[in-house]
């Protein structure tokens, strides 16, 4: 695998540079090769336990940065859509191996897709009980899959699942040739069709070369369409089809935008949505609309004799508005699914949104097109996506938002373009590196807050912005998004200088205050130290997020975390009554079915240890009474 | 209004790495300017070099491993480096020269000689300028500054030379060279390792050579004085014996120390414990051992490895005879410093 990510890391730069450019480049590769390998010889004589894995992936992401950096920069560059979907190409198969390497199985939806797709290239059906009783012959690596609560069932005892079969069926061809890897290619080769026509998109916008140059890599090879373009989802086809669409209808060809919103549609029933905003903001006709929507019904229900599958119709009546706002915002600015954390490059897609009139026509079809679904995503109780990479829901949008981004490129702050291309360095670093991380269960925390909080025993985590356990820092954060969601759409580019400096100003700022105890305490969160408790509920309960609880202690279990003197209020649940101590003091407290809240005081700032005495307890959080 | 920006900028990156530091070593306390210093280099090169701010930060506090987190920060100057590989001015080059020389030299603070100081980086400014300030000028001016231990006082006669030589070559007519990728590719090597630029300064190869794995060592501790014969007992799986010298500091390569078993074991195995101190190296004339397994003390220009040499041992070898060599000078001794074990 990394003999072959040398290759083709040797073989990108051909594609697209060329003279000077690409000796320069070579020049840097050679140089960063060089140290590289000085590196290699030295670290271990400094710690043996050092990660040569994430080395490597660090090395070849970075080599990976040094080829967009000239691809955007360069002088001679042989830019064309075609070329940048080779490229792409390229990448994406470097990638791949990395997403099912050994220890790491595809997870989420994926390993249903993909049985799926075996019943129909093995069995030619779409029954999966033979599939669920022998997990073994599978290629998910997967023996602990079954069948998932509510999916349709046949009258014959088949097991259909319910996810719709379009994308299986694309997949099909690609797995009967190459197993897992020819499904996976499959899905790359949909990203690669993606990349070219969001280029070619951009081009017929009028989107000049350096700016389609610039937002090329940020887009193909960042977050989120880098990670779905090499995962099996139907995110990316879906992202795919939707920029035809949109193509189609710019250029007022039937042929390729009907096509296209079939192909969306019938990839995931929920993509109706956005085939219907589509046609309303494009002034289509009502006849199209409504077959629209009938063909992915009537699919369905031939394929598993459920029209709706799992869905219901009332999920399209209105929800109560606060949960509007939380999947809104949560979206715009939560630490672990919110676009700045997971994908920063597309804030710039949203101030686009800010000027409006001047972005090109296509982007504001998109966005309007796409209006219907968010409005309907928003109150869900997945909006952040469920257990999947980040931004599941929105990656069809993205290259919406990249042409919004290409189309302010010019007032953008060199420094602001700089925060964001490291940032998304970062996280394309550890999403390779660790595919596994990208799916993470909805706690209120994300994999860095969590990673501090780890190495510190402090909680960084609430730092970061969380709707999906509302904290003290949502607020801030969306007070500061939309602060630089503003500033970029409606200042002019402004100089390097501040927004490095105010970012590295808010990192440090940030840990300091991070190193400090804190006001609230969640029981379950990375920071706490735990001597014998367990965690509840178990980390993959269906839907976790909805439930209450942290850490159960049993006697002689206790906690340890860093609290501010005060008094505080504990919310804690007891079956069998409990005696804890906390710091010096020792509570009791009644059985009770319900949550109960019982003001503790702690004696002063610093690490305190919760001690369970007697009985057991389960110890949700902990607040300090202002 | 851009000079008054870029010394707030300077301002805020100081104070946001003084808010930063966590960690304790004198690299980890110079990290305020260490911020300075990335960006007076992205104002003299390229303003996105002041990403190394914030990365640097990161690296203070995400990286726990200390040898790593130094060798991060080494990476994070040296990418700032050879990223800006583009022409720069004159101006630029000069102040390209400052932060290279204060970085690899200034650090630690409280070992600095500032009147020896201050004069060296004048030089340095003169070679680039004499020079004329091209990226080969700064690597000269650099890697002179760099060389020169300026302990005792009459070593501030090199830079001098080196000076005279490049007006002397002026004079007579040599022209600007550049050599862009080769300076450059020098002047990152040499900041890669700034955290331990006194061994990069005074043992150069010591960081191209491949890193030893840390082994375990069964301690002995002895100081053997000439005509010592003594016989020690070879722990299992051990397979090198770990010796250096006392007070052999003036000694030349090829030197004998003593015979271990049936090997010679001379300077260039070995050398004298402390040779490498900056204010030893001088008049030490020991050259770094060839298998070198002395420990990295210090930080920044003060680092040095102490001379300890690694001499296999013959295999299944239960115990080896150590003769010390009847013509070391008086005062001088080998030390063994343990048996190292091989990992099973």
């Amino acid at each position: 695998m990394i003999t072959a990510a040398v290759l083709a890391l040797l073989a990108l730069p051909l594609v697209m540079l060329r003279r000077r450019t690409l000796f320069a480049y070579y020049a840097i590769d050679l140089a960063t090769w060089l140290f590289a390998w000085i590196l290699w010889r030295r670290v271990p004589g400094f710690d043996p336990g050092v990660d040569f894995y994430l080395g490597f992936v660090a090395l070849a992401i970075l080599k990976l940065t040094t080829f967009s950096i000239f691809v955007a920069v360069g002088k001679d560059v042989r830019w064309s859509p075609l070329r940048a979907a080779i490229a792409a190409a390229i990448v994406y198969a470097m990638v791949i191996p990395a997403m099912v390497r050994e220890h790491t199985v595809i997870d989420g939806d994926e390993p249903y897709y993909l049985l799926v797709t075996e019943s129909i290239v093995r069995d030619g059906d779409l029954d999966l009980a033979n599939q669920y009783r022998n997990l073994a012959t599978s290629e998910a690596g997967r023996t602990d899959l079954g069948p998932q609560t509510g999916d349709p069932t046949g009258p014959d005892g088949q097991q259909y699942s319910r996810h719709e079969p379009f994308l299986p069926l694309l997949m099909a061809p690609g797995y009967a040739i190459g197993g897992l890897y020819g499904a996976l290619a499959t899905i790359a080769l949909f990203g690669v069709l993606l990349v070219r026509s969001t280029m070619r998109w951009l081009e017929d916008e009028g989107i000049s070369d350096a700016a389609a140059r610039a937002v090329f890599p940020l887009f193909a090879f960042g977050p989120p369409v880098l990670f779905y373009a090499t995962r099996i989802w139907p995110e990316v086809p879906a992202a795919f089809f939707f920029v035809e669409a949109l193509r189609g209808m710019r250029e007022h060809r039937a042929k390729r935008w009907l096509p296209a919103l079939l192909g969306l549609v019938l990839l995931k029933l929920r993509f109706v949505l956005v085939a219907i905003g589509l046609i309303a903001a494009s002034g289509r006709r009502k006849l199209v609309a409504i077959a629209i929507v009938i063909v992915p019904l009537l699919v369905m229900w031939l394929a598993s004799g459920s029209a709706t599958s799992v869905h219901s119709w009332r999920e399209i009546l209105p929800a109560p508005g606060e949960r509007y706002v939380t999947g809104f915002f949560g979206l715009l600015t939560d630490g672990m699914s919110g676009i700045p954390f997971q994908a920063p490059f597309y804030l710039f897609g949203l101030a686009a949104i800010l000027r409006w009139k001047n972005t090109p026509r296509g982007f504001r079809m998109g966005i309007l097109g796409g209006s219907l679904y968010v409005l309907y995503l928003l109150p869900r109780p997945e909006w952040f996506g469920g257990w999947a990479p980040p931004l599941r829901y929105l990656v069809f949008l993205m290259p919406v938002l990249a042409l919004g981004a290409a189309s302010i490129w010019d007032r953008l702050s060199p420094g602001a373009v700089a925060i964001v291309a490291a940032c998304t360095v970062g996280l394309v670093i550890h999403g390779v590196a660790y595919p596994w991380r990208l799916f993470h269960i909805a706690n209120g925390e994300n994999a860095v807050g969590e990673w501090f909080s780890r190495m510190y025993h402090a909680d960084f985590s609430r730092l970061f912005p969380s709707f999906i356990r509302e904290n003290a820092a949502a607020w801030v954060g969306v007070g500061v998004v939309v602060l630089f969601v503003v500033l970029i759409g409606r200042i002019g580019p402004i100089g390097p200088i501040g927004p490095i400096g105010l970012i590295g100003l808010l990192l440090a700022l940030g840990f300091y205050c991070a190193l400090q105890p804190p006001s609230r305490v969640e029981f379950e969160d990375a920071h706490v130290i735990d001597n014998g408790a367990q965690l509840y509920p178990d980390y993959y309960t269906l839907m976790r997020v909805t439930y209450r609880g942290g850490k159960v202690l049993n006697a002689g279990n206790s906690l340890s975390f860093l609290a501010r003197e005060g008094e505080w209020t504990l919310h804690a649940i007891t079956g069998l009554g409990a005696t804890f101590e906390i710091g010096p003091n020792t509570y009791r407290i009644e059985p009770d079915p319900r949550y109960q809240t019982i003001r503790v005081k702690i004696p002063r700032s610093g690490r305190v240890a919760l001690r369970c005495s007697s009985g057991a307890i389960n110890v949700d959080r902990m607040e300090r009474d202002e | 209004m851009d000079r008054l920006r870029w010394v707030l900028a300077a301002a805020v990156s100081a104070y946001a790495c003084h808010l930063a530091v966590h960690h304790t070593t004198p690299i980890d306390r110079a990290l305020p300017l260490l911020g300075v210093l990335a960006t007076v280099l992205a104002a003299v090169t390229y303003p996105a070099v002041m990403l190394a701010v914030p990365v640097l930060i990161l690296a203070e506090i995400a990286v726990p491993a200390e040898e790593v987190r130094l060798l991060a920060f080494g990476v994070i100057f040296a990418i700032g480096l050879i990223g800006p590989i583009g022409p720069i001015g004159r101006i630029g080059r000069i102040g390209l020269a400052i932060v290279l020389v204060v970085l690899l030299r200034w650090i630690p603070l409280d070992s600095v000689l500032w009147g020896r100081e201050l004069f060296l980086l004048a030089i340095a400014v003169l070679i680039v300028l004499v020079l004329g300030s091209t990226r080969f000028a700064v690597a000269v001016a650099v890697i002179t500054a760099l060389i020169t231990p300026a302990v005792p006082l009459r070593t501030l006669a090199l830079p001098l030379v080196v000076l005279f030589v490049c007006v002397a070559a002026r004079v007579f007519g040599m022209p600007k060279i550049e050599l862009r990728w080769v300076s450059s590719i020098a002047l990152a090597f040499v900041t890669l390792f700034f955290a331990w630029s006194g061994i990069v300064a005074r043992a150069f190869p010591y960081f191209w050579r491949r890193a030893a794995r840390p082994m375990p060592r069964v301690e002995i501790a002895q100081a053997l004085p000439p005509r010592a014969d003594v016989t020690f007992e070879v722990p299992p799986n051990a397979h090198a014996l770990i010796v250096s010298g006392a007070n052999v500091a003036r000694l030349r390569r090829g030197t004998p120390l003593a015979r271990v078993g049936d090997a010679v074991v001379r300077i260039g195995d070995a050398a004298d414990w402390g040779y490498m101190r900056r204010e030893q190296f001088y008049a030490s004339r020991n050259p770094l051992p060839r298998d070198a397994a002395g420990q990295i003390r210090g930080y920044g220009y003060a680092a040095w490895v102490d001379g300890a040499g690694r001499i296999a041992l013959p295999a299944g070898a239960r115990s080896v005879r150590v003769v010390v060599d009847a013509s070391l000078p008086a005062g001088a001794a080998l030390q063994v410093e343990g048996f190292e074990i091989a990992p099973r």
